[in-house]
């Protein structure tokens, strides 16, 4: 069995991809240097990043894939999925092989595996996008924590800066610490191993109140059904919607 | 700011209004806060199950009308309340930066008389606008009566207006809403439609800066004695005529029990999960409302419509996946339009069998028994058997069951009979 240990990142991946054509290796499984543990079964190929490798591919992939391929690439190594560099890996040397777009070819188990990896990340941050909370401090600036499954915050962080117009903001992934600020004009991904120093400003607690009390007068109670509830709002995103909250 | 016992009454009156959509704006941030996700968002789901994507308010549950069925009727002793229209912009810009909500949908009660109450209602979506500078969704209920003038205006703010027609025939409206009339909800229906689409519904340009989500409407059902084939067909005249993104089903809650025009009972909330299934398959299966109810006028409480109308066609089934038509996938059970889209274009690179089926993430649950893939068959051709697979496959998709979920348990439940 053989291995690709590459660094996890487009680069990393896409000179995976060049060594794997120039060498003609198909690796079994494609896995990330700073977690793989050495497995005696396996032939394990150290996989060094070479921008000028990972230029050539990419310009081949834009040519067979069109201008989403690389982007779709780099959301696919977002997800928390263990397998999601080979899934990556083996759907870009797919297209690489045929020399065409394959993003139809659903039959082929590359690229459904792919495709449903990609849904699977953009449905999350669709859902995050609507469940993250904000709070306000005590000098303005808007602070929301949440956990996610897939490394997403910086698929969720330009949403907010479009939206939230000059008002500075701050996402918290507290899975991995990584933060997304805003000024109000420009963004900036960052890890942060400090803890949130945070003050709510005054009437933090007012607005708590009036959104809870909203939250539960909306509802009606003769239609009660908490099964479709947790289908559509699964628990483990609640951490940080208080309305929800007993 | 709109205090804690104010927000509970007006948001109580405003529950049984069913839209919270935020979807089919693509209206963007031009120097203020906000903007609307085409899509649309939701922030939360109520232990009714259903999403919060709108702050959801009336302006006034004080009203002077006194329809039967309605919790805010003018004869009904409930507390009352009105907020101001910076009050609601205020609340709506606080609640919109913490993202606990997608934008604002506005009703109210018809307060003093309708022309008052909209300009009430349109001084909060300009003030919104122009001074809150808020570019987030904003779904404005319109009053019936109110000038027409105003109407439009309003068109030209909100991202969605909607009149609701209330109850599905004239003649139970004139029964239990006397002070409204088809005439009044109906005509400015028409006339955003007109003005939506540069007066002529058929004309395909429209005004992007004029209701960019278009309008819908709303129905009780269970209230009033109308079938479900009369409340569909209604449906399509208006998607057809009026060009409505959308007519919601609100499924009667008794508010009423002083009369006796109204049940006393909730209607069974499978009827009103029915029509919203039927109500896709109008906009987006190309059925018609006469094919997808029965004899009877009603639909099945068994089987899905879809399904429904399968059984009563098997002889169209079964077809074979590699090459029958998109129009014809989307009648399989099972198939919806996103696995047919899939399955047509791999079928382009590749001959399709089950197994490639799987692949794609199509429920083969229930379409095994209507196609073949390269001819093959793996589903049972006893009409009998399908509808008890059928039956079986719909139960086990409810994740949690009621202890009388089934037509047959409920009956047994009513008669005794085991």
């Amino acid at each position: 069995m053989k291995i690709f240990v590459i660094d996890n990142n487009i680069n990393g991946l896409l000179s995976a991809l060049f060594i794997s054509f120039t060498e003609k290796i198909v690796p079994d499984f494609v896995v990330d240097k700073s977690v793989y543990q050495g497995r005696l079964d396996c032939l394990a190929i150290d996989i060094l990043t070479d921008i000028s490798h990972a230029e050539r591919v990419k310009t081949a992939l834009y040519k067979y894939g069109g201008d989403d391929i690389i982007s779709h690439l780099k959301v696919c190594l977002l997800s928390c999925d263990k397998n999601a560099l080979t899934i990556a890996f083996n759907y870009a040397h797919l297209m690489l092989k045929r020399r065409q777009d394959i993003c139809d070819m659903l039959s082929e188990k590359a690229v459904s595996d792919f495709s449903f990896l990609l849904q699977k990340v953009l449905h999350e941050r669709h859902i995050v996008l609507g469940f993250l909370r904000f709070e306000q401090s005590a000098k303005g600036v808007m602070y929301a924590k949440y956990v996610p499954d897939n490394d997403i915050t910086e698929l969720v962080a330009p949403h907010f800066l479009k939206r939230l117009g000059r008002t500075p903001f701050i996402i918290h992934d507290g899975k991995r610490n990584k933060i997304a600020i805003s000024n109000g004009q420009k963004l900036e991904i960052r890890h942060t191993d400090l803890p949130a120093n945070f003050v709510p400003s005054e009437n933090e607690v007012e607005f708590n109140l009036l959104w809870k009390k909203y939250f539960q007068s909306i509802s009606i109670k003769e239609r009660r059904n908490t099964a479709q509830q947790d289908r559509y709002f699964p628990r483990r995103y609640r951490k940080y919607c208080f309305e929800t909250w007993e | 700011m709109l205090d804690l016992k104010r927000l509970e009454i007006l948001s109580d009156g405003a529950k049984y209004d069913v839209s919270c959509s935020s979807s089919g704006s693509k209206r963007k941030n031009v120097g203020g806060i906000g903007n609307a996700c085409f899509s649309g968002i939701c922030h939360s789901f109520t232990q009714d199950g259903r999403c919060v994507s709108l702050l959801k308010i009336l302006m006034s549950n004080d009203c002077i009308y006194d329809c039967k069925y309605c919790v805010n009727r003018a004869s009904n002793q409930t507390p009352r309340a009105t907020a101001e229209p910076r009050e609601i912009c205020e609340l709506v810009i606080e609640f919109y930066k913490r993202n606990y909500i997608e934008g604002l949908f506005l009703s109210s009660a018809v307060l003093k008389n309708p022309n008052y109450t909209m300009e009430k209602l349109f001084e909060t979506v300009k003030l919104l606008r122009t001074e809150y500078h808020f570019n987030g969704y904003i779904h404005l209920k319109g009053i019936p009566f109110a000038d027409k003038l105003l109407i439009e205006r309003a068109g030209f703010f909100v991202d969605r207006m909607s009149f609701n027609i209330e109850l599905p025939s004239e003649k139970s409206l004139s029964l239990l809403a006397p002070q409204k009339s088809k005439k009044g909800i109906i005509e400015p229906m028409k006339m955003l439609a007109l003005d939506k689409y540069y007066d002529n519904p058929l004309k395909l340009n429209r005004r992007k800066d004029f209701l960019p989500a278009g309008q819908t409407t709303q129905m009780i059902v269970g209230a009033s004695p109308e079938s479900d084939a009369e409340i569909l067909k209604l449906t399509e005249f208006m998607y057809r005529t009026y060009k409505l993104k959308r007519v919601y089903y609100s499924n009667y809650v008794p508010t009423n029990f002083n009369t006796s025009l109204l049940p006393y009972s909730q209607a069974p909330l499978i009827r009103e999960h029915r029509l919203y299934q039927a109500d896709w398959l109008l906009r987006f299966y190309g059925f018609s409302a006469n094919e997808i109810t029965d004899n009877s006028g009603n639909l099945s409480t068994e089987f899905d419509p879809k399904c429904a109308w399968a059984l009563k066609n098997l002889g169209l089934f079964p077809v074979e996946i590699n090459s029958a038509p998109f129009e014809m996938l989307i009648r399989v059970p099972g198939i919806g339009v996103k696995s047919a889209m899939r399955i047509v274009n791999a079928r382009k690179h590749a001959k399709l069998d089950f197994e490639h089926l799987k692949r794609l993430r199509v429920v083969l649950k229930r379409a095994v028994h209507f196609i073949t893939c390269s001819g093959k068959f793996i589903g049972t051709k006893n009409e009998y058997s399908i509808k008890s697979l059928l039956i079986g496959a719909e139960l086990s998709q409810n994740e949690q069951l009621s202890m009388f979920n089934s037509s047959s348990a409920s009956l047994s439940a009513l008669t005794g009979e085991l």
